[in-house]
């Protein structure tokens, strides 16, 4: 049982890391890409990776009943595809 | 060892392939609740945005996007705690969780700080909640979310407290989960706020 309790934490460290490099990634976005409509897309994009990052790894939905964890996981990508169309259309 | 044996016969990985919803179902329905209204607001601030293109860039290099930096990077870091205090708590070990509760609830008071010296950054200059539309939006959006915060604090204590005088168990462990569940949707908010007020 302990092997698995590390594995669990080794698991969120990953998605910790992966979550503040994804946020210094999308702050800095800006020195690297030009077109405003690639850097919102990508922005959003990020958006959705860290949301499935927190929904399964944190929330820990992933082994979840599949109507929750695919409404998280909606929400994380719907939310940020209206607010792209909304800017980029 | 695999990981699907051990002297307790029952291990986390037998629990979370029953898929089983961790927490009560009513806080999951309230995260439902809470993650529609602020959809609402994203998506009328970036419609406000859409139709104020110049005010809404000029209010945004107003703001301090550093602050907004470490705002996330101390709600992502509180969040991880918090997932791994639930760990901890799985192995009975509640004093220990506690112990992590509580230094999350740390790490969030540096948002807690680093958003009022904002606010007061922005009062000094003369910027209020009725500047501009953006500044409307801004505070309403920012404030909104901070009491989520400020809630979501309290709660931390909570279940720090009873952790800590030994309430919780592996298999009593539903308002632990609850309460960090409630954490989490808090830092997927501020996921999508951040970028939407700060960065694009």
């Amino acid at each position: 049982m302990s092997y698995f309790m590390n594995k669990s934490t080794k698991l969120a460290f990953i998605s910790w890391l992966v979550l503040i490099v994804l946020t210094l990634i999308s702050v800095y976005l800006t020195l690297f890409i030009d077109s405003r409509a690639i850097y919102v897309g990508v922005a959003l994009l990020i958006v959705s990776i860290k949301g499935q990052q927190i929904i399964d790894i944190f929330m820990e939905l992933k082994h979840a009943p599949k109507l929750w964890r695919m409404l998280l996981l909606s929400y994380v990508i719907v939310v940020p595809l209206i607010i792209g169309l909304i800017y980029l259309v | 060892m695999p990981e699907s044996f051990s002297s307790n016969n029952i291990t986390r990985e037998d629990i979370l392939n029953k898929h089983v919803l961790p927490g009560d179902l009513a806080m999951w329905f309230f995260i439902l609740a809470e993650l529609t209204v602020f959809a609402i607001f994203f998506i009328g601030f970036a419609i406000a945005e859409q139709q104020n293109s110049i005010l809404f860039s000029e209010g945004k290099k107003q703001l301090h996007q550093t602050a907004g930096l470490v705002n996330t990077i101390a709600l992502i870091t509180s969040s991880f705690f918090v997932a791994i205090a639930l760990n901890v708590m799985h192995k009975n070990k509640g004093k220990r969780a506690a112990y992590l509760i509580v230094l999350a609830d740390a790490t969030a008071l540096i948002y807690i700080f680093v958003k009022l010296w904002e606010y007061f950054a922005l009062f000094e200059q003369g910027i209020g909640i009725e500047t501009n539309t953006f500044f409307t939006l801004y505070f309403l959006i920012t404030m909104f979310h901070l009491m989520h915060v400020l809630l979501g604090m309290v709660i931390l204590l909570f279940i720090a407290k009873k952790a800590f005088s030994g309430e919780y168990s592996d298999t009593k462990i539903s308002g632990f989960e609850s309460g960090a569940s409630y954490w989490h949707m808090v830092d997927l908010l501020w996921i999508i706020l951040f970028p939407l007020i700060y960065v694009i």
